[in-house]
């Protein structure tokens, strides 16, 4: 390997970065705020369920309620802000020039938290519509459709506009998430909401939207920045690269079939759920792909490779878990059960999370030309994830597990049921408290870095990366 | 994939095939349901609902019910919740195709609601109003739905009669609001007991032929 | 470089450019010819097809042939379990005989004596199915004689049957029903009457008026 420095190749942080600063960092700590509020509603909506008394008199706090917002902050305010502003710089990155039409981006964020916060407060106050990941009022839903649409732009104008013809894994699946979200979301709220399909059709569809805003829209964009990240750090090229388009083509194709994942036993037909079980083992296929491709992740490196790590470790083992919790014998214990509960947790807590955090560890330097102020608070939020994340998921798993053998016993009543799980509750929320105060860690890191002026030899800190080798391994 | 409009007509593509099989499919199978005219009884099922339960269904939906309760039971031969006493069948599609929102639920932190208002011995909706007043168990209690108000004149017909350190200060009554009402008419409501013809279980002949996975 | 190991500042191990080019390198150029490279396309072949041929056979075992009323995944098609609803004759026939014959006859079938006639232990009844048949398909007028007593025919029995002039336009299916239940309740022990036979004497008879009690001891 040669270190490159002909007049061809861009520095490592250039306008590209920094032109786009403002956008991102705009996404990015809107991102962070949802973030802590999601956590800190699912600290309270934890401490509900093994003391249902606790704020039980205040109709703004129902369970219900507070799970509800607990999701829609958490998909809607955090992980489409992170998920949008790792995109585009992705796409501004890997397209060799700046994002054009920011202004568009800015608006349109500007107005998506707007109507994320009116619809938290909808919820709040009764206006919640009790649909799965689209609980968000009648009244906000076509507001977030345009706002988005207005955020995408600067993403679509650096993949038409890309100076080279050729293509990365990477781009595939940005463009993909946010292409195919639109879609999917104006779908969702005209068959549910403006004009409803009939009985349990409104399950089919929610299911879908479900699956899809999973397989279409969150694992696309984490897994973008994880085909970038893994090969950019390392410096190695992805191995058995010619094997990726077949891993994004069967998440496109076949992730959305997975629609009656979650209705096993239900009054839906039997070929719905067989199609989704089937589905989720076929999924296998992509997993494997992944698994592959990115292995590079699991070597050593600094703090971001391993938030990388951990998140696609993550989305490793929640595909296999996926293809076996699915199977009629498993689910007849396991659904309906906290086992459901953790696997969301894994799936956006440990690989949607870990992998956009990772990125935003990456580009945000970057972006504002500094270093991150300090090297202990990235260690810590580091072990906070991992430890938070793996502590939940494990604790939510095994009392699942006690709470689906109970089910499965008649003479065990639901008190019974509560009292046994009660201390893997406590557990989890531990673990739930943990993750919140590495993600408050995270955004006071945030927040300094933000505020640091950006030094005038900013970009020179950024040391000039070697070129890489098309190397098959 | 260099070609980039190839590339969002296979994006395109993928979406719409799915969508067509899974949302247009079922709808193609389930959207012209009709409901079971049964001879004998000389009436169709699923009854039709009162008003005040289609109002009951908003309050189900507003304080998220459907975080803790599912409304869907699996076959006695899958699962628990015949002996639960939810249900003798299998919940099919003809049971809700009069609800306006189907919510089947994720969760259950507490029992199944296909068939409150079938249970043996029978809930009255007095017995509802205590459990929403005083909550059981995990179940909180949902103590804003009611008002306590002092008596004027005669104890109203609706006052809940509650006792011992439950019981209202000297004077007062608690009466359920008009949302109580609703939710509660909306749970006595619930009652998908109808033998179906689809909702039969399969015959153990045909059981035997597939392998159980 | 010192800054290289600082986890503050992720530094970069490729250009974009060159990550760009390397990989779309990878996948124009045909495979390497070493050993090791050949060997993971066969081994992910037969893992993908493995699983493929999994998802196929639970398919094929388990889609209930893709019948929207197959709930439980063992049913093969909805034909099996789901025959119709048997009409149970006696069950239509109380209630329609509750809801309209009792007016007059009486829910124990005795009648009002004098005036209309009982239903239990009459001849008329339990005897010939053609007569009670064509009574309720096409109504009776006049004096009547049953069990020996005579009715003065003050009131006339209605028009039951799908025939021109009746009110009441009821199927073949339910006027078997009726007969049928009122053949067998209070002690009554005639056999049943098919909805068949009913049609079969309605098309034979066709538009005509009520029957007399002589014109009906002419049947058979």
């Amino acid at each position: 390997m040669t270190t490159a420095s002909h007049a061809a190749v861009t520095a490592e942080a250039s306008n590209i970065d920094s032109s786009a600063r403002c956008t991102l960092s705009f996404l990015i700590a809107s991102a962070l705020a949802w973030l802590l509020v999601s956590g800190l509603l699912a600290v309270l909506h934890l401490v509900q369920a093994y003391d249902a008394s606790f704020l039980a008199h205040c109709p703004i706090f129902t369970y219900g309620r507070l799970g509800a917002m607990q999701e829609t902050a958490s998909i809607y305010g955090w992980a489409a802000n992170a998920g949008l502003a790792v995109a585009l710089w992705l796409l501004a990155r890997l397209s060799g020039s700046p994002l054009r039409s920011l202004n568009w981006a800015c608006g349109g964020a500007l107005f998506w938290n707007l109507g994320v916060t009116l619809g938290l407060v909808g919820i709040a106050l009764g206006e919640g519509t009790s649909t799965s990941f689209l609980h968000l009022p009648y009244f906000v839903q076509p507001l977030l459709l345009v706002a988005y649409a207005a955020i995408a732009v600067p993403g679509v104008l650096a993949w038409t506009g890309r100076k080279q013809s050729m293509t990365f894994a990477s781009q595939w699946y940005a463009v993909a998430a946010l292409f195919l979200f639109p879609w999917l979301l104006s779908a969702a709220q005209v068959m549910l909401h403006f004009a409803p399909v009939r009985g349990v059709l409104q399950a089919i569809v929610e299911g879908w939207y479900v699956q899809s805003v999973w397989y279409l829209w969150l694992f696309p964009l984490a897994l973008a920045a994880a085909y970038y990240l893994v090969p950019k750090i390392t410096g190695r090229a992805i191995p058995s690269y010619d094997f990726s388009a077949l891993g994004f083509w069967t998440l496109i194709v076949i992730g959305d079939w997975t629609a009656g994942r979650h209705l096993v036993g239900g009054p839906v037909p039997a070929w719905l759920v067989s199609l989704a079980i089937v589905s989720c083992a076929l999924l296998l296929v992509h997993f494997i792909i992944v698994a592959l491709n990115l292995r590079g992740a699991f070597s050593s490196g600094g703090p971001v490779l391993k938030f990388v790590a951990f998140g696609l470790f993550s989305y490793l083992v929640g595909g296999l878990w996926d293809a076996v919790t699915c199977m009629r014998s498993v689910a007849v214990i396991t659904q309906f059960t906290w086992i459901d509960q953790a696997q969301t947790q894994l799936a956006l807590t440990g690989a949607f999370s870990a992998i956009v955090i990772g990125a935003i560890y990456f580009l945000f330097p970057r972006v504002t030309g500094q270093a991150w102020p300090s090297a202990t608070l990235i260690t810590a939020h580091l072990f906070t994830t991992v430890i938070g994340t793996l502590g939940l998921v494990l604790s939510l798993v095994v009392a699942g597990w006690i709470q689906g053998h109970d089910l499965a016993n008649p003479a065990v009543s639901f008190a019974d049921i509560a009292a046994h799980t009660s201390s893997w509750l406590h557990f989890a929320l531990a673990a739930q408290a943990l993750l919140l105060v590495g993600n408050a860690l995270f955004a006071l890191h945030f927040i300094r870095l933000a505020c640091t002026k950006p030094a005038a030899s900013g970009v020179s800190v950024f040391a000039q990366p070697p070129a890489m080798e098309a190397s098959a391994s | 994939m260099r070609n980039g409009l190839l590339f969002f007509l296979g994006l395109f593509a993928a979406l719409l095939i799915t969508w067509a099989g899974i949302v247009l499919g079922s709808n193609a199978q389930l959207g012209h349901l009709a409901p079971y005219f049964d001879e004998n009884e000389g009436k169709a099922y699923p009854e039709n609902t009162p008003g005040i339960a289609a109002r009951g269904l908003l309050v189900y939906d507003d304080l998220g019910c459907a975080a803790c309760h599912t409304q869907q039971v699996r076959r006695p031969s899958y699962g628990s919740d015949k002996a639960r006493g939810w249900g003798d069948r299998q919940s099919v599609a003809r049971d809700y195709m009069r609800q306006s929102h189907v919510q089947l639920g994720e969760s259950r932190i507490g029992p199944d609601l296909s068939n409150v208002g079938a249970r043996k011995p029978a809930y009255d909706a007095e017995d509802l109003y205590k459990l929403l007043y005083t909550g059981q168990g995990g179940m909180p209690s949902y103590r804003f739905l009611f008002e306590d108000r002092k008596v004027i004149g005669e104890v109203s017909a609706k006052a809940l009669n509650l006792v011992g350190s439950l019981a209202p200060a000297p004077g007062h009554e608690i009466v359920p609001t008009h949302r109580a009402e609703a939710l509660v008419a909306y749970l006595l409501s619930l009652n998908n007991v109808y033998e179906y013809p689809e909702a039969r279980p399969v015959e153990p002949a045909a059981a035997e032929k597939g392998e159980h996975k | 470089m010192s800054s290289s190991n600082d986890p503050r500042l992720p530094q970069a191990g490729a250009s974009d450019e060159s990550l760009l080019a390397a990989h779309e390198k990878m996948l124009g150029k045909k495979p390497d010819e070493q050993a090791h490279y050949k060997l993971l396309p066969l081994v992910l072949l037969f893992v993908f097809s493995g699983i493929i041929f999994y998802a196929g056979t639970y398919l094929n075992h388990f889609s209930g042939n893709y019948d929207p009323a197959v709930f439980d995944e063992h049913g093969h098609s909805a034909s099996g379990n789901a025959a119709p609803v048997k009409l149970d004759p006696i069950v239509v026939g109380r209630k329609s005989y509750e809801q309209v014959c009792s007016t007059c006859h009486q829910s124990t079938g005795l009648g009002l004596a004098g005036v209309y006639p009982p239903l239990a232990g009459s001849e008329w009844v339990t005897g010939s199915e053609e007569r009670v048949i064509s009574i309720l398909l096409h109504g009776l007028k006049g004096p009547i004689h049953v069990k020996g007593v005579a009715f003065p025919g003050a009131a006339a029995m209605p028009v039951f049957g799908q025939v021109p002039g009746s009110g009441y336009n009821w199927s073949d299916e339910k006027i078997a029903a009726v007969i049928t239940y009122i053949r067998q309740e209070w002690g009554n022990k005639a056999g049943p009457v098919t909805a068949e036979k009913v049609a079969e004497l309605r098309k034979k008879e066709g538009d005509r008026a009520e029957w007399s009690e002589a014109e009906l001891l002419k049947l058979p």
